[in-house]
Formats: structure tokens, sequence, C-alpha cells
């Protein structure tokens, strides 16, 4: 798995996200949704036999996000 | 079931009514439906869970003497199509948007917003605004938002919108003047200016205003909703929770319902007694309590195992576990080609396929939503309860409460298996395709509106009710006439009846007799006899029936006794030899059709709503009936083979 991707953040981890490496119309719903380039996310867990992931947005939001979506969310290098 | 769906509004068309009419649109959970239910004194569902609205409601209301229509729309995160089709609860709002823009008919946009995350509803507001329709934004939710310490600049979010925005509580009895008001003035005002350029995250921080204080109230929501996820949501403990949960859910349809059903059943007895006195002897005695009684009466008992079904689902979906569970069987389900947003539909199957067949519109992907359609009716509805409890009182009366809880659990599991294995079949040939990723908000845990549930369970009993009031009294009554009008000569194959008594030899010659007779040579290897397949045949539109046509067949052959339970009486039917006619085979033979079978009418014309294909809908009667009946073959010759 791409490191520099929300699916590879450990739980707890937080990224800043980059890009959203998905088809045009795929990736508008998933920015509507409010995972969007600029946003900060925390990984609050994992779900079990590699399940989704449970994000927090610092809008406020919680997501669960299916771990092959997540390996196309890119996180900005250095972020925290 | 009967349908239980609310009816879906008419999308509008050219040249429709001249009512104004006012569109709620929004996010999924963003209290639309809670606004809906102010505003129209209604009973849309409302729920913790994105995307629980996935009909066009709608409502006529009279303002201050102006009639008005409103619509509550299903939710809506952005106007771009973004890939779904139009059958989605997406596409559906897309969908009635778009035909409003070419119609004549006055309309404001009424857009529901969270207020506490201002930045995500202004993504859709900046799509409304771009339409040119006159718009007003409520934002809600603002009871949450005081407590959290914050609030919200209203002038700075008006200026920057160049439209009228709200703030109000669903809760606040205010909230519908102000919401009405405000879109009428819309409504009569200018049309709102089209190009308004907002970055939406921006506005949004800009006009959340933080208060200085530390709000505990909000801390305390948060850090509970967090307490009880990391048991909820752990990667062992988690499944194993759910599973426990699910179980318990099933279970108690069982064994909390019992001893009330136990209670209806003595009161239709004691009815049946005092009415069977007073008629004395006679046709008229026999029709009600034999045909009405004996018939309805018999499934009225049913009563509390539905109520508390629909009231446990109703405690699931407000506390916001719903979510969770997806979170949950999400990988689980990918294992069946679905996704995790499947469990919603499939769970609502659990109470009655028509409303969770027109909830797979939460499933974006068109071939995974026609699988959840077609697997649906085989959850273990609530109308298979009467059926099972039946059978299992009759042929499993020596075992304990705790042992027949267990088996019916077992009956959920086989009926949820089956869907299983049906949709890993679907999914690698009919509707083979890429499963979408999921993406799901996970809405904070609420305690339930104890009103909300008492309503949900009042709804599921009045419908019950109704439903045993018409449909089955209806079949019953007809049934009662077929059980006594005799079969032509030509066609009755009764045999010899001299030795039996005069009651009894008439059902045996009757036209109901003689055409559950007909089917014998098919079923009998399945072991059903006559009087079960005359219950099949008056199941075939609604599964109650079974127990109902039992009911009266058994309450005319004088069975036992007249004050008999049913269960007993079933039990004692005897063949011709004297021997009894029915085994624990033949009990588990008839669970394992009805695990299968869709005898559902209502249920067949939700698939073909649904799918828009008649050929679907004819698919899923056949293939169940043919698989149902395979599996009661099965099933009997094996449980012969071992002596039960």
């Amino acid at each position: 798995m791409n490191p520099d991707t929300l699916g590879a953040l450990p739980p707890g981890g937080r990224g800043v996200i980059a890009s959203l490496e998905l088809p045009s119309q795929e990736r508008a719903w998933v920015d509507a949704l409010g995972l969007s380039p600029g946003r900060s996310v925390t990984v609050l867990r994992r779900g079990a036999f590699r399940g989704p992931l449970h994000v927090r947005v610092d809008s406020g939001a919680e997501l669960a996000v299916d771990a092959e979506l997540a390996s196309h969310v890119r996180l900005a290098a250095g972020a925290p | 079931m009967s349908d239980h769906c609310e009816a879906p509004a008419e999308a509008p068309r050219e040249g429709a009514s001249q009512t104004p009419t006012l569109v709620l649109v929004g996010r999924p959970n963003a209290g639309k439906s809670s606004l809906y239910n102010r505003i129209t004194g209604g009973d849309a569902r409302v729920g913790n869970f994105p995307g629980i609205t996935v009909d066009v409601l709608e409502a006529p209301l009279d303002h201050e003497g102006r009639a008005l229509r409103v619509v509550d729309l299903p939710g809506l995160y952005a106007l771009a199509a973004n890939g779904d089709d139009a059958e989605t609860d997406e596409g559906v709002a897309r969908r009635f948007l778009d035909n409003l823009a070419h119609e004549k008919t006055p309309t404001v946009l009424v857009q529901v917003m969270d207020a506490t995350c201002p930045a995500l509803g202004l993504r859709l507001t900046r799509d409304l605004l771009a339409r040119g329709t006159p718009l007003v934004v409520i934002a809600t939710q603002s009871d949450v938002l005081a407590a959290q310490g914050r609030s919200l600049d209203v002038e700075a979010l008006r200026k920057a919108l160049g439209v009228d925005v709200r703030v109000v509580s669903a809760r606040d009895p205010d909230a519908k003047p102000t919401v009405l008001s405000a879109a009428l003035a819309a409504l009569d005002g200018a049309p709102p200016p089209r190009a308004r350029s907002f970055d939406p995250d921006a506005l949004g921080r800009e006009v959340l205003r933080d208060a200085p204080r530390v709000d505990d109230e909000a801390l305390a929501a948060r850090a509970r909703t967090e307490r009880i996820d990391r048991w909820a949501l752990h990667p062992t403990l988690g499944p194993l929770l759910f599973v426990l949960l699910m179980g318990g859910l099933f279970s108690a349809v069982f064994l909390v319902a019992d001893p009330a059903s136990n209670l209806v059943d003595a009161a239709v007895q004691a009815l049946i007694n005092v009415v069977g006195r007073r008629l004395g002897d006679g046709a008229l005695r026999s029709f009600v309590v034999d045909g009405v009684l004996g018939g309805a009466g018999t499934v009225l008992i049913f009563l509390p195992q539905i109520v508390v079904l629909t009231v446990a689902m109703e405690l699931l979906d407000a506390s916001g576990y719903l979510a969770r569970g997806v979170f949950l069987v999400d990988r689980l389900f990918r294992r069946a080609g679905l996704s995790g947003r499947a469990f919603v539909p499939l769970l609502t199957g659990h109470a009655c396929a028509v409303p969770a067949i027109a909830a797979t519109r939460i499933i974006r992907d068109p071939r995974e939503r026609l699988t959840a359609v077609l697997v649906v009716p085989l959850m273990t509805c609530s109308a298979r309860i009467p059926t099972y409890a039946l059978l299992l009182s009759a042929f499993f009366a020596s075992r304990g409460a705790w042992f027949r809880a267990m088996v019916f659990v077992a009956l959920y599991v086989f009926g949820i298996a089956s869907g299983f294995v049906a949709s890993a079949m679907l999914r690698r040939s009919r509707t083979r395709g890429r499963t979408l990723p999921l993406l799901l908000e996970m809405p904070r845990y609420h305690a339930p509106d104890a009103r909300v549930v008492a309503r949900a369970g009042w709804r599921a009993a009045g419908r019950f009710v109704r439903d045993v009031g018409t449909t089955i009294l209806a079949a019953s009554a007809l049934l009662w006439a077929l059980l006594n009008v005799p079969m032509p000569a030509a066609f009755d194959h009764a045999g010899d009846t001299h030795t039996m008594p005069p009651a009894v030899a008439r059902v045996h010659h009757s036209v109901a007799a003689g055409l559950g007779r007909a089917l014998e040579p098919v079923t009998r290897i399945a072991g059903f006899d006559w009087r079960i397949n005359v219950g099949l045949m008056g199941s075939f539109g609604a599964r109650e029936l079974m127990v109902g046509t039992l009911g009266v067949i058994t309450g005319l052959e004088d069975v036992e006794d007249d004050d008999g339970a049913l269960a007993t009486r079933l039990r004692e039917i005897r063949r011709d030899d004297g021997t009894r006619a029915y085994s624990t085979a033949t009990g588990l033979a008839l669970m394992a059709f009805f695990v299968i079978a869709c005898q559902c009418m209502s249920t067949v014309a939700a698939v073909q709503r649904e799918t828009r294909s008649w050929r679907w809908a004819g698919f899923t009667l056949v293939w169940t009936y043919a698989v149902g009946f395979a599996l009661a073959v099965l099933t009997y010759q094996t449980a012969r083979a071992l002596g039960l």
C-alpha cells in the first residue's frame, strides 16, 4: 500500500488530504461527503478483517471509509 | 404483509397544480424529516442513519388561508449526478428537482442545513443557487449548536448567499411559522442571484462562531459516543457484540412476546366460547366461530411478536447503531458481492420486505441494488412469525421455551444464509460487476425518543390489525365458503366418508379439499397433505393466511375439541387409518418451505416497482417457490430417515 495514503495511516494517525485519486464522478461524491483536499483527517480505528476505516474529519464529521477507497486518498507529505 | 410504504409523491409534470410548493432539500441526516413532521404534523420516518428517507413524501398544508404543498426529498449531497443512477435515493431527489425546473408550479426550495456543520451544507447551497429557483436556508440543530457553546452568524450568511437564512430547532413549535413565513417571502419576492461565488469551506468557517465557554454537555456527548464505539467497533468484541445483539433481537421477538401472545390467545378462545354459546348450532355459528374467529382471530394472536420486532428495530435505528452495523458487516457482505450499505435493507426486511425493497435505494451501484432487491424477500419478515410460532408450538411443545427460541433464531440465520448464497450466485452471473467502495457518515449515538419508538410500535400494530380485519378476514370467510361448498361429483375423490361425522365428511367433499387433494401426488413427498396444500394456496398472497386457513379447517373438522389451541388441534389431526397426519418432519419441511418461498404479493409488486420489470418479479416468485419446495422435500425425507 502506498505509504502516503489514508489507507496506510495507523489508528490514531493524522494527515491532511492532498488529492483524491479517483474517477471524476466518484471524486465529486467523496468530496461532497466532506473528504476533500485540505481537510485534516484522523484515523480512529480500523474494522475487523481489514474492514473499513473509521475516520474523523476536522469539520467534525465522522465517516466509515472503505480500505480500497482510503488507498486512493493521497495525503500531503510531511503533514502532521 | 400489506404494502407499508408511504405513497411516493408524483414527480411534478408540465402544467401540474398551481398550488405553491415548498420542497425540503438537504444532505442526509440534516433533519429534513423532523422538520417535515413539525411543519405538516406528518409521520415521516425519522431515523439516525444517513438516507433514511428513500421516497418523496408530500403533504397538503393550509397556512394563513393559503393552500400549500410540502415535499420532503430524500437526502442529497450534491446536484451533480456523481455516477449513481436515477433509482438511488439521491437520484430520486435529483430527478424531482430536474422535473421542477420544467414545470410552471410556483416553487420554493427550503434547504435544510445542519447548523453544526455549515461548510458541508454550503456545497449544496451553491448548486441550488445556480438553479435560480427561490431558495431559503433553514439551519437546524440550533439547540445542539447552543449546547456546544457556538452560534451561527446568520447575517453574514444571508449577505454571502443573497437569500434568507433562519435558524430553528425542529423540536421547537415555533419552527413551523418561522420556516413557512421565510419560504413564502422568498416565493413572493425577487428570484435569488444566480451567480454567487463562494468557497463553502471558507464561508462555513467564517459564519460558525465559537463562543469562549467550553461546553460540558457537547464534550460529554462526544465522549459518550467515543466510549460506546470503543466497544461497539472493537475489532474483536465489536463483531461479537453485533452477533449477540442480533441474536438477542430475534430471540426477544419470541421470548418477550410469547407471554403476551398467550394472553391474546386466551382472549380469542374466550370470545370464541362466548360467541359459540350464544349462536347455538348451525351455519351462522360455524361461519362466525370456525370461519371468522378461527381464521382471522387466530392470526391476531401474533400481534405482540410484530410489535416487539418493530420496537426493537426502531431502537436500533434511532440510537445510531445501524451505521455501526454497516461498518462491522461491510467486509463480510463483500463476500456475497454486497457492500455494508445492504445491511440496512436486509435488516429492515426482517420487519417487512416492502419498505426494505424501497430502502435498497441507499445502495448506489445499480447492479448491487438489484441483487439486494432480489434477496430481501429471503429475510425472515414478520409475516412468517405466525406460521413459525404455530409450528414450534405444535411440534416442539415438549421442549422448553429456550429451545424453541433457539430454533426460531436458527430460522432467521437460515434466511440470512440463503440470502447470502443467492446474492453470491447472482453477483457471479446476472448482476456481475464491481461493488462500489463504502463511504458513510457515522452519526453520534442518541437516546431514542420514546414517543417516536412508541409511535412506530403503534403503527405496526395498527397495520397488522387492519390486515387481519380486511384481507385475512375476507380470505378466511372465502375459505370457509370453499370448505362448505361440495366439489362436483365428477371431480370429487374424497373416497368413503360414511364413517365420519357429517360435518367432517362435508369438509372432505368440499371444493377446497378437492383442490388440495389434487396437489397431493406432488406435495406428498414433502409431507404435505390436502389441508396443508389448502393452507399453502391460501397463503399464496400473504403468509399469515397459512395460520388462518389451518384454523378454519381444523375448526370445521372439529379436531380434538373446538376449545383447543390451534397448535394442539394440528397435532391431533388423524389420517383415515387413525394415525397422526403430521409429525415433526412435516413441521420442519413446512418451515423450510416458508424460509424460502416468496408468498407475498405485495413483495412481488414491490420487486416489480423497484426493478421496473415483471421479469424480475416473476423470477423471484418462480425460483423461491421451486427452491422452497425442493428444500421442503429434502428436509422431510431427511427428518423421516432420522426417525423424527
